[in-house]
């Protein structure tokens, strides 16, 4: 830790003047939460806030998951299930070998051991639900009680913790008080996409995104080597946490030079994040040093598969070591699948939507690989190059945004799903200044109905209209947003020009997404072109989240000063 | 603002299990769409005959004209279990439509409170509408208490103007037609329309015979809309046997919080007190044998013992009640309990009947019914809460009575939901419920202008903080270390803990309602 981290601030009286305080509620969160605003101690209405967001995270979970009686492969739900059967039976050198037809494991190893650890809890409730082999596809209504709750123990273990301190640090960073920071918190945690991904499609992000809070949450407090730490291990749960990767180390970076050059936390940082890999892996290697001792061969299947050919070039299977650069290997190469094309289904992505237009497999893969490479780092060199000269606390939210957007747009290999990572730095926004205000309540708001919208045909596929329906309408209500409100970009700040621009701009998008969904649900799609209503959404959907792109480095130039605050810029989003 | 909350909660509550009360409802509807009048206290194809009064009858027979566009298959007799998504969504949707009614009645009282005392009425208005109560029993067991408790609170709102008494009367006329569950506080309203509006208020001599005319033609033109069709078809024996089935036994389940449950629990102790001897002699292994050790309280105490009913009670089942070692307690002693402790409160209302005393007695009706009562269903304690809830702001005596009073209630109708999806939402949003109003209810109640008359207030802080380890053990712990073994021992804790506290309030606000 470096000496001059001053860790434990001081904690400052709310301003006075607040104006939140003064007025009437301007959108119904913040009516639900007035009682609280004036002596309610933050102890009362933290647990208050919790026991409600559970509440609808529990409920939620009552709707099917993804891949509820879909065989043969079923979906996520029998994938997570798996890896808890297959890491509670296996020896742990064959965890990346095993049945890779049937859901093979292709997360990091803390995504495993969290396996592990579930099915091991799993395991003392009910055996069969992880049996090896036969509980393959398994429906028991009581396994599904005991995967539910796993998500949401995970979530209030890692995710939760790390959202309540995020935000009380940087609400204090500008001086807001206790009262505006729960209603930023409430509106975080009641995010519609992440309760749809997650309580009811069914997947572990809140761990991966806890991490990465967790570390931008350190990074406030000037901790970065623990940053480092947390953000490795958001790397170990989740490859997809890569999307935040370069705005960590250009984060990291600029405070170790451009704020004044310190070597030794730049070692410090190195050093530590180095050990932590290890410590990753370390159960991963020695678990194959193991295994091999007692002669348990990883893949006793198949000889050679995977990446292990690959790694026999370069050395012979007869070193001692030579199991744990096969395992790591096998670990890589099931981690990154660069075999597989450039966009999975539908996604609201460039790739995707240039895709309507010009058919990308008529090209040459690794045209392709090296187009969305270029591609992604020209969208996502700005605003790392910003935080890199001007690391400051208050651009993390939009800079970490702007990157995974430029992912998410960009790059080789995206999901739906992850749709989820740019959100989340830039929901952590409304924690900011002028946080609940009208703008940014209006952007942010903006992009995750947009973003909840885009994944309507992954939920529609599994009947979860009526949650999808219930969170993001519930969201946009509580936080004043259309189709309920139409006031939010209107509040004070701004002029009338770009107050003007940005309803218009967004009432735009608005529209066209009701329109869709009357659309959708009534029209039958053209014949010979049956996903034609996907592809509508999926190119306002990339059109959309481009703004969006666009309006995080607005907001990433504002807060570092590039572009004088409160300047009256027309060309907002042009 | 916060019913919306409120109703997605419920939306969403719409995928959660359901219980016989579904089935039951539908079945009305279906009786009700498909049969003539004259055949629905008859008909008994399903063993969920109609048993409610003719005015939930005819809102059966017009919620099954929707219904019926809604899925044909719904209202047939004979679909038994029928349970179509669409069932489900029409039936859970009827119940949040229907619950409007308690919205707006609870509107009625916030704007029926002078001002000084808005802000407090608005609380207690919240605390009902998002009692936990009404979710547990409404949106994920299945009935339809909500609209009726909005006619309730509606006619208690009523009767708070000199110029609206005979409304409320009617009112209260008509809900008994809805379900006559409300003749248990019938003695209340009885008495103070009599006092209130019938009788002069300078005199009780003085009969004020226009008003009296008016309310009984009233009375007697609901009462003949809901009888009368029944009556010419001759059936009012049938209807009369269908609504008042006194063949159930005395405790309706093993948990309703009541009297008889602490003399179940009596029973049951001296139960085991003697079995300490005849184990000893003969080892017939019963759930009770392992606590015999425990439970050396008295070594012999010489009472007969009855063999049949050893084994009755423990389970918690629906069905008869059997004594062992005490005295069995009949109909008629119920019955005249019943009455005595509702006499009681209604001699000092018929002396004073203001609208406070009003609320009071028939509170205390309610109490003495729930505690007292032949076949109590854990359900009923709605009676007591809920028009509790409009005079529990009045200071904090009444609160310190009111307390327990919702910590209690609510976590006796934990056992009514025991499955385990249902599980979190029923106790986090119970724990939500009563954090959120046990400390906004603190902050509205006014100091009392008479002081305390005993340590009221320590007991019921005692009590809540009580009810954490026990929720914790019943639905947690329990199962941990004893698995599948010895199940009536949660029930047995929630029963007798949740009937400490209800009768612990009772005796408290007697006490408030007799000084203040």
């Amino acid at each position: 830790m470096p000496a001059s981290s001053p860790a434990h601030k001081p904690r400052r009286k709310a301003n006075k003047g607040d104006i939140d305080k003064l007025r009437a509620p301007a959108f119904p969160l913040a009516a639900f939460l007035w009682p609280a605003r004036t002596s309610l101690s933050q102890w009362e209405v933290l647990p208050l806030v919790l026991m409600v967001v559970g509440l609808f995270r529990w409920a939620a979970g009552l709707w099917g998951y993804s891949g509820f009686q879909r065989p043969p492969m079923f979906g996520d739900y029998e994938a997570q299930r798996h890896w808890m059967e297959l890491t509670t039976h296996l020896p742990i050198s064959q965890w990346y070998f095993h049945d890779l037809e049937w859901w093979g494991l292709d997360y990091p190893p803390l995504t495993a051991y969290h396996s592990w650890v579930l099915g091991k809890v799993g395991s003392l409730i009910n055996p069969e639900w992880f049996a090896l082999v036969s509980s393959r596809g398994s429906h028991d209504p009581t396994l599904k009680i005991f995967m539910r709750a796993t998500v949401i123990v995970s979530e209030y273990l890692v995710f939760i913790p790390a959202v309540t301190v995020f935000v009380r640090r940087f609400s204090r960073l500008s001086d807001i008080s206790i009262w505006t920071s729960n209603l930023a918190l409430v509106a975080i945690l009641m995010q519609p996409s992440l309760i749809l991904i997650d309580h009811v499609h069914f997947q572990y992000n809140t761990v991966m995104l806890g991490f990465v809070v967790a570390s931008m949450s350190s990074m406030l407090a000037e901790r970065y080597m623990w940053a480092a730490v947390l953000f490795v291990a958001a790397l170990g749960f989740k490859q997809m946490a890569l999307y935040y990767a370069f705005s960590v180390f250009s984060y990291l970076l600029g405070r170790c030079i451009t704020t004044g050059i310190n070597p030794t936390r730049l070692v410090g940082i190195a050093l530590v994040t180095i050990v932590s890999f290890g410590v990753l892996v370390l159960p991963l290697a020695l678990g194959a040093l193991y295994d091999k001792q007692r002669g348990i061969d990883p893949s006793p299947e198949l000889k050679l598969q995977g990446a292990a050919p690959f790694i026999a070039n370069y050395i012979s299977p007869d070193h001692f070591y030579y199991p744990i650069f096969e395992q790591l290997g096998q670990m890589v190469h099931r981690v990154f699948p660069f075999a597989r094309g450039l966009f999975e289904d539908k996604v609201a992505n460039f790739w995707c939507t240039l895709n309507t237009v010009i058919k990308l497999r008529n090209y040459p893969v690794h045209l392709l690989q090296k187009a969305a490479l270029v591609a992604t780092f020209a969208s996502i060199l700005p605003p790392n190059i910003i935080l890199f000269l001007r690391p400051r606390k208050s651009a993390l939210p939009p800079a970490f945004a702007a990157t995974a957007w430029g992912f998410f747009l960009f790059s080789w290999q995206v999901h739906e799903k992850s749709v989820l990572l740019p959100l989340m730095p830039m929901t952590l926004l409304l924690a900011g200044k002028h946080g609940m205000s009208g703008e940014v309540r209006a952007w942010v708001g903006f992009a995750n109905l947009l973003g909840a919208w885009t994944m309507f045909p992954l939920l529609h596929r599994v009947d979860l209209r009526v949650p999808y329906a219930v969170f993001t309408l519930l969201w946009a209500y509580l936080l004043g947003l259309p189709p309920t409100s139409w006031s939010a970009p209107f509040q004070e700040g701004q002029s009338q020009v770009v107050q003007w621009g940005t309803a218009l701009l967004q009432g735009t998008f608005y529209a066209t997404m009701a329109a869709w969904h009357v659309v959708e649900a009534f029209v039958e799609p053209p014949p010979g072109k049956p996903d034609l209503w996907v592809v509508a959404n999926v190119g306002v959907g990339a059109a959309g989240f481009f703004i969006c792109y666009l309006w995080c480095i607005w907001r990433l130039l504002r807060e570092t000063g590039f572009v004088p605050k409160g300047a009256k810029v027309k060309t907002k989003t042009q | 603002m916060r019913p919306d909350r409120d109703a997605y909660d419920q939306t969403i509550d719409a995928r959660c299990s359901k219980s016989t009360d579904f089935e039951v409802h539908r079945n009305w509807l279906a009786i009700t769409n498909s049969l003539p009048l004259s055949q629905w206290y008859y008909e008994k194809t399903s063993e969920w005959t109609l048993d409610y009064p003719p005015f939930f009858a005819y809102f059966e027979w017009l919620l099954a004209h929707v219904a019926r566009l809604v899925d044909p298959a719904m209202v047939r007799v004979y679909n038994l279990g029928h349970d179509s998504w669409e069932t489900v969504y029409f039936q859970r949707f009827s119940v949040i439509v229907t619950e409007l009614l308690l919205v707006y009645a609870l509107q009625m009282f916030v704007d029926s409170s002078p001002l000084q005392s808005k802000r407090a009425a608005q609380v207690a208005a919240l605390s009902v509408l998002l009692s936990p109560g009404l979710l547990i029993i409404d949106h994920i067991h299945f009935q339809y208490n909500g609209f009726m408790y909005g006619i309730l609170v509606a006619s208690l709102v009523l009767a708070r103007s000199k110029s609206t008494l005979l409304q409320s009367g009617l009112v209260f006329g008509a809900l008994l037609c809805f379900k006559h569950i409300y003749l248990y506080l019938a003695p209340a309203y009885f008495v103070f329309l009599l006092r209130a509006y019938c009788l002069s208020a300078r005199s009780i001599f003085r009969i004020k015979i226009l008003n009296c005319v008016k309310l009984g033609l009233g009375l007697g033109g609901i009462f003949a809309a809901a009888f009368g069709p029944f009556a010419l078809m001759g059936q009012i024996p049938q209807l009369l046997g269908r609504l008042f089935p006194f063949s159930r036994g005395l405790c309706h389940a093993y948990w309703a919080p009541n009297v008889w449950a602490l003399y179940s629990l009596a029973d049951r102790v001296l139960i085991y007190c003697e079995c300490a001897d005849c184990c000893s002699r003969d080892s017939t292994a019963n759930q009770g044998t392992s606590l015999t050790n425990v439970l050396v309280v008295a070594p012999k105490l010489g009472l007969p013992l009855k063999a049949e009913a050893l084994n009755s009670v423990t389970r918690g089942l629906v069905g008869d009640t059997a004594f062992a070692v005490l005295p069995e307690v009949t109909p008629r002693v119920c019955f005249a309990l019943t009455l005595l402790f509702q006499v009681l409160p209604l001699i000092k209302l018929f002396r004073r009947p203001t609208w406070e005393n009003f609320i009071g007695a028939v509170t205390l009706c309610g109490y003495a019914s729930f505690l007292f009562g032949w076949h109590v269903h854990e359900k009923a304690i709605l009676l007591v809460i809920i028009p509790f809830s409009l005079i529990a702001l009045r200071d904090r005596r009444h609160l310190s009575a009111f307390r327990p009073l919702i910590v209690a209630g609510h976590v006796s109708l934990f056992p009514l939901i025991f499955t385990s999806a249902e599980f979190p939402i029923k106790t986090i949003y119970t724990v939500f419920w009563l954090v959120l109003f046990l400390i906004s209810l603190d902050r509205m109640a006014p100091a009392s202008n008479q002081p305390r008359v005993f340590l009221l207030d320590r007991f019921s802080t005692l009590y809540i903080a009580v009810s954490i380890p026990l929720i914790a053990y019943t639905s947690l712990f329990h199962q941990v270390i004893f698995g599948k073994r010895l199940e009536f021992l949660p029930l047995m804790f929630t029963s007798s803990y949740t009937a400490i506290g209800v009768v612990g309030s009772w005796v408290g606000y007697m006490v408030v309602y007799y000084t203040c």
